[in-house]
């Protein structure tokens, strides 16, 4: 995390962590559905962009707003953010659900967004290819499942039981309840893609146990200007497993 | 206060034939495979607990409890009002006590109604407590566990207009809108049954008890903390303006009477290890969905050497909770003890637990009722025995 330089903003009354470095083009990134993964893996695209990577609120070290009960709460604190940080046109990166919050914000607001890339993106309803529903997940079951190589992931995990780690995990896993316990999918959601037109890469792992790699597909049916990447030996966490993934997401928004 | 002491006979109607291999689960709740239920063995189990409660009547208890779960082998009354419209017919003095649906998994105006058909059918004996349900019932229905302690203020502010504002009246609230709240029929009892909020302490819930007047009953918390719950209670209702009485303050206690100590714990040992090794075992997933508690419950929860769900010391478990087994007279002053030392008059005893058989339940029920309560009701209990500590 070293390379980034962390601020806090107040939007609409919740506090929100924002990290940001390098210079260039800004690229705002959205992650995803936890904060474990961290942002060490966008250093390499700090020397090509402005990167900015907000924690959503009821994640990592923003505020919680319990009235955030829908995505959508989502892109409008996002409007406000790039208000108050007066980032009118940006490249958006978004993983997992973080890649379902990039995507409602740039159908919605097409023209603030250059180029879209979207990692494992969550949001798409395929019954053949179902996602797994994370919240019904034994805790203790979901970091196996996030990476195809768990190295890469053990690192971030404590040694010990850890009732702090563990506390943050079940507040984040509260943000997501309160977004997806009674529909752990949008079935509108799918309906307004088409209205994503900029250039678009959809960067999968395709050993993905959460996102399957074959809703890939969907979405390059469904935005019209998407291009599709994939990566053997990778698991949902594709970033964190694949530098070549991150770099693929760098030279197309380059 | 002993003139006053109350007892309730609490029932949880096990389904008791567990498959040899149960012990491969990690729980019997929530996922717990349904295709181990034998609606046969069930029909009977049934039979034989609603006798057990009409027994309880005719011995005298002054009330009968029954609860509601779903998913699971540890009860089988997953719609307790129609356990309730099953014993009032056949009792005729006890009053009916559904502690109870949890508000959350029904339409409010729907429970408002049901429970008035009872108070109705009962000529007014019924009572009711009103929990947030366990987490486990949040796995089991389409119900939001982040948003339940909202949405459970919301439906008992609606059942409380039901009850004792002449309808039609309206309600447009954050998660339910009604354009005519108007039920028939009404409770009996006016304004309404009595009403408390059962819950295992956490701080949320009893400031709504504490709001609303209500009573409050812990369960399966640790004898200190339950105590400090009481007291929690009375001082946050005064806040609000409420005085709480004793009989608002139900004790939840497990007993077992035998003609000696050995044979009491010889005889009930095995029942109380099946509860709490086997009908109560599930997992901190199931027992904290996300959401269903504050982070600080969470931290301090997991923090707390899990007592309860999943492993079994008989002298360990009757220290930490309220459980008296032995002669009448030690049941009497422990029970009596502990009713003074929580500022209670109100006793609610599970007196069948686990896979106890109906001759001791019988007996349990029986030596109870003719030995211990006379005991407590006339004041005989030891002077000076030891409250639980």
């Amino acid at each position: 995390m070293s390379a980034f330089t962390r601020e806090f903003h107040t939007v609409d009354g919740v506090k929100t962590a924002v990290f940001t470095a390098g210079r260039g083009e800004p690229l705002v990134f959205f992650h995803g559905a936890g904060t474990l993964d961290g942002f060490d893996f966008a250093e390499s695209w700090t020397d090509r962009f402005r990167v900015i990577a907000p924690q959503h609120p009821g994640f990592g070290e923003s505020g919680d707003d319990p009235s955030f009960t829908d995505l959508h709460d989502y892109v409008m604190h996002y409007l406000e953010l790039f208000d108050v940080l007066k980032l009118d046109t940006f490249n958006l990166v978004g993983l997992s659900l973080g890649g379902n919050i990039a995507a409602r914000f740039a159908s919605e607001h097409r023209h603030r967004v250059r180029k879209l890339a979207l990692i494992a993106p969550a949001g798409v309803i395929d019954p053949r290819h179902p996602a797994l529903d994370i919240l019904a997940l034994p805790g203790e079951e979901l970091p196996g499942l996030l990476v195809s190589n768990f190295d890469v992931l053990k690192k971030r995990l404590p040694e010990k039981p850890d009732l702090d780690f563990i506390g943050d995990r079940y507040r984040e896993a509260t943000t997501v309840a309160r977004l997806l316990w009674e529909h752990p999918a949008d079935p509108k959601f799918m309906r307004y893609l088409h209205r994503i037109t900029m250039p678009t890469l959809i960067v999968w792992g395709e050993e993905d146990k959460i996102v399957p790699v074959q809703q890939a597909e969907t979405w390059r049916r469904l935005v019209p200007n998407a291009e599709v990447r994939t990566f053997k030996g990778a698991g949902h966490l594709v970033h964190l497993e694949k530098p070549e993934a991150v770099e693929a997401v760098a030279k197309f928004l380059g | 206060m002993s003139a006053a002491l109350r007892f309730n006979a609490m029932h949880f109607m096990p389904y008791v034939h567990f498959p040899p291999n149960h012990k491969d689960y990690k729980s019997v709740w929530v996922n717990f495979p349904n295709k181990y239920y034998d609606p046969k063995k069930g029909s009977q189990l049934y039979q034989r607990y609603l006798k057990e409660l009409v027994l309880a009547d005719q011995l005298g208890y002054d009330a009968l409890v029954v609860n509601e779960h779903h998913n699971t082998v540890y009860s089988m009354m997953a719609a307790p009002n129609l356990i309730a419209a099953a014993l009032i017919p056949q009792t005729s003095h006890a009053r009916i006590c559904v502690w109870g649906t949890p508000p959350n998994l029904m339409l409010p105006n729907r429970l408002a109604e049901e429970y008035a058909i009872l108070d109705v059918l009962s000529n007014g004996r019924l009572e009711v407590a009103f929990p947030l349900g366990t987490g486990m019932e949040y796995w089991a229905h389409p119900v939001n566990p982040a948003t339940a302690r909202d949405k459970f203020r919301e439906s008992l502010k609606i059942i409380l207009q039901a009850w004792t504002e002449d309808g039609p009246t309206t309600h447009y609230g954050t998660h339910y809108t009604y354009r005519f709240l108007n039920p028939w029929p009404r409770p009996y009892q006016k304004p309404h049954p009595p009403c408390y909020i059962v819950g295992t302490g956490s701080p949320e819930t009893i400031e709504i008890a504490a709001e609303l007047g209500f009573g409050y009953a812990s369960v399966f918390v640790p004898q200190t903390r339950a105590r400090e719950l009481n007291q929690s209670l009375r001082e946050r209702a005064a806040h609000h303006g409420h005085t709480i009485r004793p009989d608002q303050l139900p004790l939840l206690t497990f007993a077992y009477v035998a003609e000696s100590q050995e044979r009491a714990e010889q005889e009930c040992t095995e029942h109380l290890r099946f509860f709490f090794e086997d009908l109560l075992r599930t997992t901190p997933q199931y027992l904290a969905p996300p959401g269903y508690l504050s982070v600080e419950q969470l931290k301090m929860r997991a923090a707390l050497a899990d007592k309860l769900h999943g492993g079994f010391d008989l002298k360990a478990i009757s220290t930490a909770f309220f459980i008296a087994v032995g002669t009448p007279e030690k049941v009497a002053n422990q029970i009596g003890g502990w009713a003074e030392w929580m500022g209670t008059n109100h006793i609610n005893t599970v007196m069948h637990f686990g896979d106890m058989p109906h001759w001791k339940t019988v007996k349990n029920l029986t030596l109870f009722a003719e030995e211990v309560i006379p005991r407590l009701r006339s004041g005989a209990r030891a002077a000076g025995a030891v409250a639980a500590g």
